[in-house]
């Protein structure tokens, strides 16, 4: 990617700054990302139903995780849980 | 059976459909939640196409000034002559500019009791159970079928992406959008709310309704409760 290169020199629409496209990977850097803890877990389900880009799924113990690529750190899944399991940390 | 209401996730199938490698949908998008819960009623019931990446055979198409219940008929009679249609509007109320009262209380559902539609349900994704059953009632039934989500939108409504579930929730609450079914004529409404929540609850969360004034939320809760008493007349007589 990163030898093409988009360059206009016509007056009109000036690209001041080329060179600044990036392939699309959605939820690449979200600002947050949620963590699960497992003792408050009781693997309801309730934040698999409610996330909107289907990042989180089942691990082979019960217990669920979200996938890093997919996740966008909505948040919506730290909202409804009931137990309080889910905390948004800030990918560092 | 409330004992164990909150574990009824498990008992929903975990493969996904829905996009699995993805999309380009906002941070807590309502609509593509929607779209989730109604892939996963779908599935198994209907052919899956592998080479699309939607994998279910579907007609996408944008009706503008949807708000309005006039302007919905058009695109529902044009529906209405394929025999065995299920016709779904994922409603973010995002079409028309300006938010009136008009278009917070929703017509369309009568609409299409109008135009003998057999089956008819209002859902929202906040009531997930609740929707699915819905679309896979909807699919079962032999005439045309109509359903109405209210899809939250955290850009268009203007409120934090996390509650994009619990505005849906209080849309419900309030009832504003109360959750109901109509099939073959008879109303039936699934989710009740014995203590309705204040419908300024509703308008504080969202800075859409920043320019309202007071009079004007009273003015709505007037027609909301008019609205919902009409509603449950009819359910009483159905039953």
């Amino acid at each position: 990617m990163a030898d093409k290169t988009f360059k206009q020199e016509k007056v009109g629409c000036y690209l001041l700054e080329t060179n600044k496209a990036q392939p699309f990977e959605p939820g690449k850097k979200p600002e947050l990302k949620p963590e699960w803890d497992k003792d408050l877990c009781v693997r309801c389900a309730l934040c698999y139903i409610y996330c909107p880009d289907a990042a989180i799924s089942r691990q082979e113990d019960g217990y669920f995780s979200a996938d890093a690529d997919l996740c966008k750190g909505c948040g919506i899944c730290h909202r409804e849980c009931w137990f309080g399991a889910i905390s948004m940390v800030k990918e560092g | 059976m409330d004992k164990f209401s909150l574990y009824v996730g498990q008992f929903l199938p975990f493969h996904e459909h829905f996009a699995p490698k993805g999309h380009r949908a906002c941070q807590g998008c309502g609509v593509a939640l929607a779209v989730r819960h109604v892939y996963k009623a779908l599935e198994g019931l209907c052919k899956n196409i592998d080479a699309a990446s939607w994998q279910i055979p579907w007609k996408h198409s944008v009706l503008a000034g949807a708000d309005k219940a006039a302007t919905i008929e058009p695109a529902l009679l044009s529906m209405e002559k394929k025999q065995g249609m299920l016709y779904i509007c994922f409603d973010n109320e995002c079409v028309s500019g300006k938010i009136d009262k008009d278009a917070l209380i929703k017509r369309q559902p009568a609409v299409a009791l109008a135009n003998d539609f057999t089956y008819i349900a209002t859902a929202c994704p906040s009531h997930p159970f609740d929707l699915i059953e819905k679309v896979q009632r909807a699919w079962n039934t032999s005439g045309n079928s109509y359903i109405h989500i209210l899809c939250p939108c955290p850009i268009g409504w203007e409120f934090a992406y996390e509650n994009t579930v619990r505005i849906g929730r209080m849309a419900v609450e309030t009832k504003l959008f109360p959750l109901y079914e109509i099939a073959g004529g008879c109303y039936h409404i699934t989710v009740e709310e014995p203590q309705p929540r204040p419908i300024a609850d509703y308008i504080k969360k969202q800075k859409r309704f920043s320019h309202w004034k007071a009079s004007q939320v009273e003015a709505l809760q007037n027609e909301l409760n008019d609205a919902y008493n009409q509603l449950k007349e009819k359910a009483v007589i159905a039953k």
